[in-house]
């Protein structure tokens, strides 16, 4: 079975074509070029999970409320005026960068998000936000998971969704037929260079396997050539680096439309504060905001920000007193932030009255997976009624 | 494959015993073929000695090796006891896929995977490694063995009921997974009131302290119709009716078909009745394996290179070859972020496989763990292709693209061994089994 040098040629020229194909680099270079408005197949999602429940009422601090104060005295929030939303609310002292993507319209606040019916539980309600389903026991897939199905074209074969980050990856993104990496750096999905060099007679499953390895080829050069121009400034925060990563696999055009990433450390710990919270709490503020804004800088430089949307989620908020730990225990709604070009920025919703609160939790006025349907059949284009097994009545997040 | 022949497809001549010919002779593919389907890979010796062997001697020793397996087994079972952590099940397996690699039955361990994709059991439910061991060794007893003991084993399995959050077995709340997994799992599909009276059968079983217990007080004890029987059931009745059914037969071979034969097309059930009757019978494993290994059909166009290789089939065939101990903890994690976490397939479907484990991320995960495993690193301590190259006095490029592709070495082929190797690994054709 020797190769001829002809059949040799004849692959070499078959695989040329199959790299033309799969190469999109001359959409990347009009669409920097030029700037042109982003295609609707083309939007990206970004979902950040804050792990351990987030503390809504240091995030966004309704300093105007004087039971805010008194409930909590060693750990309110005296914020500066730079950071007022409304004359009721503000970013914590430490989220400049979330202040300033505010005041571009580039922020949308959603108050009042969770699940009703929480059993303040990190694993159930982690579980719930993962699945979006909250009849137990829940499916074997998570809700990016099953939207990443929705984006897998094994035709292609393209890759719809990763997570990057170094935790395991968190059950969302459990899909039922793609796989969904875990990437930690852009590196990983750049492999050493090798030609197709055989001449097996094509059977139609091994086009598909060359066509497979020829993306994959395709992507590694692109994403060479991107780690090689250099990024952008980000902090030296771990977020920052997974978001820089992020922005890298945007830019090489690497074809991913879901990427999930988290902030907390995937387990208990990270936001769950029962004690001794400020300096913990200031501190993953600090690297979520000054992560975000890098990231939305970096990718204003070539226009890229207009297609992206980044939400984020935590399992729950947190009870309005601190306890006598100087912490906060597992409350009930929280807010979710979306960041981005095509988003509509402002505050969605009201903030959930302190004077009227469900076991020391901020009541629910908004059911997460309204927040899911939303980015998932505005931003994504997908239908959220087939990801998320029923109808959930969108929320004013993107510009028309 | 050069040579081309038209489908056999007439069942009897498809499912007869292959006897080589001048259309469709034994050759290096053949003997690849066989060793990617009823094995992980060749070694070159054994590609070699399967040539001079022909094919039928050389499936006598893959179906039933005359090395003492068991003694192999009980070895292996000794050290994987899990010390320390046994929660955590990295170690375990890290264990079977040094048992993938070093054991004289390969097909053994082979249909051990086959069943723990199709009996899932998920260490991320479970949570407790002799559990898994437990459940690992039943699939390995009965892998080439009785289906039924196989199935009424799997029913009285603490990773199962656990797998399918099923802890706890009230007879005021019943769970329904376990056994919507048993009905429609075997039968290709069941109707809502059969998974329902089913899973009052199995009320009564709880999980505790790692043991399946069962308390009589929370069984449900009243009659039942499933299946169209009637009786006061219990869970491994559940089981028993299950095997009684007709479909069971046909739903197992079918998928059978696709891990042995071919995941590309779908074969029509006139093809498969002989397979579906033989097996209805008595549910012999090692028979119907034995038809479908030795058969025209296997050694055929429509077979060769009709599945894609899973993320364990593409390393270790890339390892077997390299004959150097492989460290398989950090290669189970690795596999892992290739999409097959064994001891965690996705619970009830197991994984979806074909078309599904390539993409250009896992293409990018593959080509790069070649490139590692070719190197001094965290997977093979003493990485050197080109010595066993040499051992088997071949070029490098010829070597390698006769044992990983049973294919001729690309014009002005690779001296260096380990670009030799890498190269081979990164052809597509190579993604395939």
């Amino acid at each position: 079975m020797n190769t001829s040098r002809r059949d040799f040629l004849k692959a070499s020229v078959k695989v040329g074509a199959l790299l033309s194909l799969a190469a999109s680099a001359p959409r990347l270079l009009t669409r920097s070029a030029l700037a042109l408005p982003p295609g609707k197949d083309q939007t990206i999602l970004i979902v950040l999970q804050l792990s351990g429940g987030n503390d809504g009422l240091n995030t966004v601090v309704p300093f105007a409320d004087d039971l805010y104060h008194s409930s909590r005295p060693t750990l309110r929030q005296v914020v500066v005026k730079a950071h007022r939303i409304s004359d009721q609310l503000a970013f914590h002292p430490r989220m400049e960068g979330f202040a300033r993507l505010f005041g571009a319209g580039q922020l949308a606040v959603v108050q009042g998000v969770g699940y009703a019916k929480s059993d303040r539980n990190h694993p159930t309600a982690m579980h719930l936000w993962h699945t979006a389903e909250p009849q137990p026991p829940g499916p074997s897939t998570g809700w990016l998971g099953r939207a990443a199905d929705r984006l897998w074209d094994p035709g292609a074969p393209n890759l719809p969704a990763a997570f990057v980050g170094a935790i395991p990856q968190p059950f969302a993104s459990s899909s039922g037929c793609v796989v969904v990496p875990s990437l930690r750096s852009a590196h990983d999905l750049v492999c050493p260079p090798e030609e197709q060099t055989t001449a097996e007679q094509g059977t139609s499953l091994l086009d598909y396997a060359r066509r497979a390895t020829a993306a994959a080829q395709v992507n590694s050069r692109r994403l060479e050539a991107v780690l090689q121009s250099g990024a952008g400034e980000y902090p030296p925060y771990r977020l920052a680096d997974e978001l820089r990563t992020i922005a890298q696999l945007i830019r090489a055009e690497a074809g991913i439309r879901i990427f999930f990433t988290e902030l907390g450390g995937g387990g208990i710990g990270g936001f769950d504060n029962h004690a001794g919270q400020l300096g913990n709490h200031c501190s993953l503020l600090e690297q979520l905001s000054a992560s975000i804004a890098a990231f939305a800088r970096d990718l204003q430089r070539d226009h890229l920000f207009d297609r992206v949307a980044l939400m984020t989620f935590s399992e729950f908020g947190r009870t309005l007193h601190e306890n006598g730990r100087r912490g906060t225990g597992h409350g009930l709604a929280a807010p979710v932030f979306v960041v981005g070009g095509g988003v509509q920025g402002g505050l969605v919703g009201a903030h959930p009255a302190l004077t009227d609160l469900d076991q020391d939790g901020q009541k629910v006025h908004t059911d997460f997976r309204r927040v899911y349907a939303t980015v998932l059949d505005r931003w994504l284009g997908l239908d959220s009624r087939a990801i998320l097994g029923a109808s959930h009545a969108a929320v004013d997040l993107f510009r028309a | 494959m050069a040579d081309e022949h038209k489908t056999p497809l007439d069942p009897r001549q498809a499912w007869a015993r292959y006897e080589p010919d001048a259309r469709c002779p034994w050759n290096l593919a053949r003997a690849g073929h066989l060793y990617r389907r009823a094995a992980f890979g060749g070694t070159w010796m054994q590609l070699q000695r399967a040539l001079a062997d022909g094919p039928q001697k050389t499936l006598d020793g893959l179906l039933r090796p005359a090395a003492d397996v068991a003694a192999f087994n009980r070895q292996l079972d000794d050290y994987e006891t899990p010390p320390g952590d046994d929660r955590n099940a990295t170690e375990l397996r890290a264990w079977w896929l040094q048992r993938m690699l070093r054991t004289p039955h390969p097909l053994l361990e082979k249909m051990t995977l086959f069943w723990h994709g199709h009996c899932t059991a998920n260490n991320a439910k479970v949570e407790s490694a002799p559990a898994m061991q437990r459940y690992l060794q039943l699939l390995r007893r009965h892998a080439l063995g009785d289906f039924r003991s196989l199935l009424i084993g799997l029913v009285q399995e603490v990773a199962l009921f656990a797998t399918f959050d099923a802890k706890a077995n009230r007879k005021a709340l019943p769970n329904a997974g376990f056994p919507r997994w048993l009905l429609e799992a075997q039968l290709g599909a069941a109707s809502e009131q059969d998974v329902r009276e089913a899973a009052r059968a199995f009320t009564g079983w709880f999980v505790q302290l790692d043991q399946l217990r069962f308390i009589e007080r929370e069984h449900d004890a009243g009659a039942k119709k499933i299946l169209g029987r009637e009786g006061t059931f219990g869970a491994v009745d559940v089981a028993r009716l299950v095997l009684e059914q007709p479909a069971t037969s046909a739903t197992l071979v079918r998928k059978l078909y696709r891990w042995l034969i071919s995941e590309t097309a779908e074969p029509d059930a006139q093809l498969l009745a002989p397979l579906v009757t033989a097996f209805a019978e008595n549910y012999d494993v090692l028979a119907l394996v034995e038809t479908m290994l030795r058969s025209n059909l296997f050694f055929a166009p429509e077979a060769y290179r009709q599945r894609v290789k899973s993320p364990v089939e593409y390393a270790l065939g890339l390892a077997l070859g390299l004959e150097v101990p492989v460290a398989t903890q950090p290669l189970g994690d690795a596999l892992a972020g290739l999409g097959q976490n064994l001891l965690h397939p996705p619970a009830g479907t197991g994984w979806s496989g074909g078309r599904n484990w390539l993409n250009p991320a896992t293409v990018a995960g593959r080509l790069k763990l070649a490139d590692a495993l070719l190197r001094n690193g965290p997977y093979i301590e003493n990485s050197n292709p080109s010595a066993v190259a040499q051992k088997h006095g071949q070029s490098a490029a010829t070597f390698f693209a006769q044992l990983y592709l049973q294919g001729g070495a690309p014009a002005g082929g690779e001296p260096d061994a380990r670009r030799a190797a890498y190269a081979a690994a990164a052809q597509p054709e190579f993604q395939l089994a």
